[in-house]
């Protein structure tokens, strides 16, 4: 009982405070934190519980996005199926490059995962530009279903808290069980899980693949929302903004990716038009994060209040 | 065709200059040191300043831009990755990225953003068997396997060349028998800085200068070093002149592939070579 009344208020804390912040920012942003937070808890299924750095994330959010975009150019032009799509693909690509990128850790992981993603940018930008427009991107329509028409903002708001929502428990829900645990102990020490019996490759790249796909499933719906695709979706030198939201909410917290999604996207949203050296301003903050804060401010919340924030 | 390998060589011969930093502080640090490549670009944007402040001089120009890295090399070996290594691989890679960043920013606010063109210092062409090749050119060559007979020199015969080796074999062990192997990883790390400084002041004649020149060329290096195998020095120098030629000939076909295609061949070889590190 006491189960399901936490996830009770996992709901009503994380639907509230979204609500709360949407009058401040507007119903649009909102909307694309919430995205944002989507694929920050993708990436830290990966970097915080598993303890793999990738510097190429990007290339599987992009691919959830490119992938909607041209199943309704297309195929269908179905929201959903095309999000099922996208949801996919992402499964997919980490299934097929997986098994090349999860042996390897450290800056090797690290690396490879940035030489395929500047593959993958390079096919969208050049090699396909027939198909995916290039440069320029193309945009994407969707027809309504029913009642639910993602052309409505208020619709794609909910459909996004609702998405949020969902990927916010299944991963609770797997970080909690016995593979959660084994995740958390190949972070520790991947040889000792080894001496215990288990197959931990098999589980890494299962993590992988899980990581792939939640960060196709935010790419795909960036597209629902913004109805438009460009290579910026896919450019590799953008991967240092899911690794800064990790960072700075605190990496191996699901609180943590929420709270790091939402800071770094008020701060790049509003900060960087008004200040002209962004990236400088950026690199210290990292800089300042891996010298004194390395628990992010999820981590720092949690040595202060100690078990008052745990227990929420 | 001849054409094209000479070309591939040429950028071969590059790569393995810039190779060799990356090769060092992989091998014995496990660490990608991100900041290699903002050194790279150091080194082309101090040629260019060096041309038209000082003197005419690309000798003149190359000098500086290397004894410029020497300094800021040290600073970020002595107060990022020294402090971070041991700690966590993972934030060592995020803080050189983080010097990335604020390097490429002041290089923009310093000189611009827009590319920079930089014209052939020696300006005279070879012919040889059919084709006539840019003196410059071969002059890298010449370059990089006289680099590489220096180093391999280096490695063998000088003390803090055998102790590197000895530390990349088994760092516990060295450190056992009283040697302070960090401070001789910082002079090679100074070394191999000022290798990649050399790397960025001759690749800015072929191409054009700009900020983030460097990204491409470390992931480029990276390819190299997985290639030809971790702190292997003979290794990493056959495996730069091969994807060196993988990119020129690539590049004649179709241009926006050249480097894609090192990729695609890191992956294949990543495949059937895997490294457990």
């Amino acid at each position: 009982m006491s189960k399901i009344k936490k996830d009770v208020k996992d709901v009503i804390v994380i639907a509230a405070s979204f609500l709360a912040v949407t009058p401040i920012f507007g119903i649009n942003r909102t909307t694309d934190f919430m995205i944002f937070c989507i694929f920050v808890l993708g990436f830290n299924l990966l970097y915080g519980y598993m303890g793999r750095l990738s510097f190429g994330h990007m290339l599987y959010l992009g691919l959830g996005a490119y992938t909607v975009t041209l199943f309704s150019e297309h195929v269908s032009k179905n929201p959903f199926f095309a999000l099922l799509a996208g949801v996919i693909v992402g499964a997919l690509i980490g299934v097929a490059i997986g098994p090349i990128i999860v042996r390897t850790t450290g800056a090797c992981f690290a690396l490879i995962n940035l030489a395929f993603n500047q593959v993958g940018h390079f096919l969208a930008l050049v090699a396909f530009s027939k198909w995916t427009g290039g440069e320029d991107g193309m945009s994407a329509y969707f027809t309504k279903m029913g009642f639910i028409d993602f052309g409505k903002k208020p619709v794609i708001f909910g459909f996004c808290m609702l998405s949020l929502l969902f990927t916010y428990f299944i991963l609770k829900k797997l970080l909690s069980s016995p593979y959660g645990l084994l995740v958390k102990a190949i972070k520790e020490n991947e040889v000792r899980v080894r001496f215990l019996g288990y197959n931990t490759f098999r589980y890494k790249w299962i993590t992988f693949i899980i990581s792939t796909t939640i960060s196709a499933f935010a790419g795909a719906l960036s597209i629902l929302n913004y109805g438009y695709v460009t290579p910026s979706f896919i450019d590799p030198s953008r991967a240092v903004e899911v690794i800064f939201a990790t960072l700075i909410g605190g990496a191996g917290s699901l609180y943590g990716a929420l709270i790091g999604g939402v800071a770094y996207m008020a701060i790049s949203n509003y900060l960087a038009s008004y200040i002209p050296r962004w990236e400088m301003l950026l690199g210290f903050a990292l800089l300042i994060i891996v010298f004194r804060f390395r628990r992010g401010m999820w981590g720092y919340l949690n040595d202060k209040f100690g078990r008052r924030v745990e227990t929420l | 065709m001849l054409n094209t390998v000479a070309y591939g060589l040429t950028i071969g011969g590059i790569l393995y200059i810039i190779s060799i930093g990356l090769s060092l502080t992989f091998g014995t640090m496990r660490i990608v040191n991100f900041a290699h490549g903002l050194i790279y670009t150091i080194g082309a944007y101090l040629l260019l300043t060096s041309l038209s402040f000082f003197a005419e001089s690309f000798i003149v120009g190359t000098v500086f831009a290397i004894l410029a890295a020497i300094p800021i090399s040290y600073i970020i070996e002595r107060f990022i990755i020294r402090k971070l290594y041991g700690v966590s691989i993972d934030y060592a890679i995020i803080a050189t990225y983080a010097v990335v960043l604020i390097g490429v920013d002041l290089i923009k606010w310093i000189w611009g953003a827009s590319p920079k063109p930089l014209s052939d210092p020696i300006g005279i062409d070879v012919p040889l068997f059919s084709i006539t090749i840019p003196m410059y050119r071969l002059l890298i060559i010449g370059l990089s396997i006289v680099i590489f007979l220096a180093v391999s020199i280096f490695f063998k015969k000088t003390m803090v060349g055998k102790i590197v080796v000895a530390a990349l074999e088994d760092k516990d062990a060295v450190r056992s028998l009283g040697i302070n192997v960090d401070k001789y990883f910082g002079y090679v790390f100074t070394m191999g800085s000022c290798l990649a400084a050399l790397g960025g002041v001759l690749y800015a004649p072929i191409t054009s200068v700009h900020p983030y020149m460097g990204m491409m060329v470390l992931l480029v290096s990276f390819a190299v070093v997985l290639v030809g195998g971790l702190g292997n020095l003979k290794g990493t120098f056959a495996s730069a002149f091969i994807l060196g030629l993988v990119i020129a000939i690539t590049g004649r076909f179709w241009g926006p592939a050249a480097e894609t295609m090192v990729f695609v061949i890191m992956g294949i070889v990543l495949i059937f070579k895997p490294i457990e590190v």
